[in-house]
């Protein structure tokens, strides 16, 4: 049987399931549950600064830059309404919390990003 | 392509010319007092510090023989030049200097602290360390001075000759930038020439790939134990920069990730002890004075401008160096060596490389200035010496303990022209044993009985029967094991017209 969350939004943006966490990601008008989590080695997306056009992340750990469009595929099922979000989880036994942390992910681009020194 | 060994001995791709000395920020310490020369006495009788009859020391990191007894008393108040870089000076001083810097890190015996216990006490107890503290400044001085005389420090200045000049340093080490200024990606493909060619070719390879791993354990089973004492304190956003950084060497706190577990397991893939400091007596001098340089760069913390810049400099190199080193490897081993540091290195220090060049050395100089600009370039300038030095160092020895049996030849055939100096010492099974140089090339006589020569970390020593000489070089590290109830050995000097 799945397990369901019921977030506030307006408190909560992260979710700890086990060691893996997800994190609030804005994309205009809505928002996704995404894992924080690079595929390079793991580092924290919700600490990644978008790029200047906006659709990709560059990862605070080497700078790899991930598409937007790639961490939403991580995301979880999760509808909103208002500040409340109903969040299916995985099926594991794992302890899962709600928390709030910083997400410079959802800021606007930063402007004194380098878009040529990191490129890989 | 030519490899990054090789081409940092022939690196001279200054992009500016050469100008006088630029002051450090950092300066080797005072000249050793007499107080100093007596803790050093103290500090090399230290039970801990004396040799045992092992030649391999397994399962205590506190056991660190120093050298023969008198090795301490030896006068240590006139720096060693550049020329003297593989004597015997060198290597005592390296030896201390490598237990003084280590004596602040948290080393543990394998098998639980009371396999050690006693020797634990005295490695970190409060003797030990006021000795150490009084030798370290007198030693430093006496081993890396030479480096202010042997460096030339092109004058670069202003954050854009910074840049043109690193960018030129890395390209005449045969890694030069990609087309956005980034550190490339490297070439696994790559032919392994130099020194990584050289092992795969000698007669005894594996032996001689070990004697490299080796090398590379003396840092390496601590790995970013150095870079950690730059970690605390506030100056900025290259504190951060330099912990991620930190946080790959220590795979993000995954004990199976970190490097130094991976390069255990590349150890213990081909058969090779992985406990700290193991094969002790077989870290070559150039080894010691290199790895001791991080380390007093950043004891001291004046240093920390000239190991930010030697930091990037090596990480830029490391990352095309660890694929020819995973390529020699296999080459050696086959498939049984498990050469995922090597990969993970090659991988890893594309970004290190470009990471640190942004962000730690163009960073520390934007923020700092031309106050610490020549300091950067020293950093870079001291390293590229000092790889120069230990590659030659290391293919020396290979040269010498791949041919025993003709240093055998040798001694035999200069055995008349010897000086008329002869030192004889008595060898039973257990007396102490323990490695050194010489600083003039001498001959060893076996007078009676047998002896083994240990010149690299082996189970098959050269044997020395009755009436064999064997000519030791110079500078080149080695260690006699009787391998009969008593062996007379009786070692003199040399003169050779020919090398
Ligand atoms: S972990 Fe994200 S770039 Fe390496």
């Amino acid at each position: 049987m799945a397990r369901v969350i019921v977030m506030d939004l307006s408190r909560h943006n992260t979710v700890m399931i086990g060691h893996d966490r997800y994190f609030v990601l804005h994309e205009g008008e809505r928002s996704v549950l995404v894992r924080d989590h690079c595929p390079h080695r793991g580092g924290p997306l919700s600490l990644a600064r978008r790029t200047p056009d906006g659709r990709r992340l560059s990862c605070p750990w080497h700078g790899t830059k991930v598409g937007v469009s790639a961490v939403k595929r991580s995301c979880l099922p999760m509808v909103r309404s208002g500040d409340e979000a109903v969040v299916v989880l995985p099926e594991t036994g794992v302890p899962v919390s709600v928390i709030h942390k910083e997400i410079l992910a959802n800021l606007p681009p930063d402007p004194t990003h380098d878009e040529g020194a990191e490129s890989r | 392509m030519t490899t990054v060994t090789e081409a940092v001995a022939a690196s001279a791709a200054g992009l500016v010319p050469a100008g006088p000395v630029a002051p450090g920020l950092v300066t080797t310490s005072m000249a050793p007092t007499e107080a100093a020369a007596s803790a050093l006495a103290a500090y090399c009788s230290q039970r801990i510090f004396r040799p045992g009859p092992e030649v391999l020391i397994e399962g205590n990191p506190f056991r660190r023989p120093i050298g023969p007894p008198g090795a301490g008393d030896r006068d240590f108040s006139v720096p060693a030049t550049e020329a003297e870089f593989l004597g015997s000076g060198q290597l005592i001083a390296g030896r201390v200097l490598c237990n003084a810097y280590e004596s602040d890190m948290i080393l543990l015996p394998p098998a639980g602290l009371a396999s050690a216990k006693d020797d634990f006490e005295v490695f970190y107890g409060d003797e030990v360390r006021a000795l150490r503290d009084a030798v370290r400044p007198g030693l430093e001085r006496y081993a890396y001075s030479f480096l202010d005389d042997a460096v030339t420090v092109p004058p670069v200045r202003t954050l854009e000759e910074l840049q043109a000049y690193f960018l030129a340093e890395v390209g005449g080490a045969g890694a030069p930038a990609d087309a956005s200024g980034s550190n490339p990606a490297v070439d696994p493909a790559a032919e392994v020439t130099g020194t990584m060619r050289m092992i795969t070719e000698c007669r005894r390879p594996e032996e001689a790939a070990a004697l490299h791993l080796i090398q590379l354990a003396l840092d390496a089973l601590t790995e970013a134990s150095a870079m950690a004492r730059n970690l605390g304190g506030s100056y900025g956003v290259e504190q951060s920069e330099l912990f991620k950084i930190f946080n790959d060497e220590f795979g993000y706190g995954v004990y199976g990730a970190k490097h130094s577990t991976i390069f255990k397991e590349m150890l213990a893939s081909v058969g090779l002890r992985t406990d700290v400091h193991a094969y002790w007596n077989f870290y070559l001098t150039s080894s010691l004075v290199g790895v001791n340089y991080f380390n007093w760069l950043t004891e001291d913390h004046r240093g920390m401008f000239r190991y930010m810049a030697a930091v990037t400099y090596l990480e830029w190199l490391f990352a095309q160096g660890f694929a020819d080193t995973g390529a020699m490897l296999r080459a050696v081993y086959g498939d049984r060596v498990d050469a995922k540091y090597c990969d993970e290195h090659a991988h890893i220090d594309v970004h290190h490389g470009r990471m640190t060049y942004e962000n730690l050395l163009l960073g520390l100089a934007r923020t700092h200035g031309e106050l610490v600009i020549p300091e950067l370039v020293r950093g870079i300038e001291d390293t590229k010496l000092l790889l120069r030095l230990g590659d030659a160092d290391f293919r020396a020895q290979i040269d010498w303990a791949d041919a025993l049996d003709r240093h055998t030849e040798a001694g035999a055939a200069l055995a008349t022209s010897a000086a008329d100096d002869a030192a004889t010492s008595t060898l039973r099974p257990d007396s102490p044993f323990s490695t050194g140089v010489y600083d003039s090339d001498r001959l060893v006589e076996v007078t009676s009985g047998e002896a083994d020569v240990y010149a690299w970390a082996t189970d098959h020593p050269h044997r020395l029967g009755t009436g064999d000489v064997l000519l030791v070089p110079r500078g080149r590290l080695h260690g006699l094991k009787a391998a009969s109830p008593e062996a007379r050995v009786t070692v003199r000097t040399v003169e050779r017209t020919s090398r």
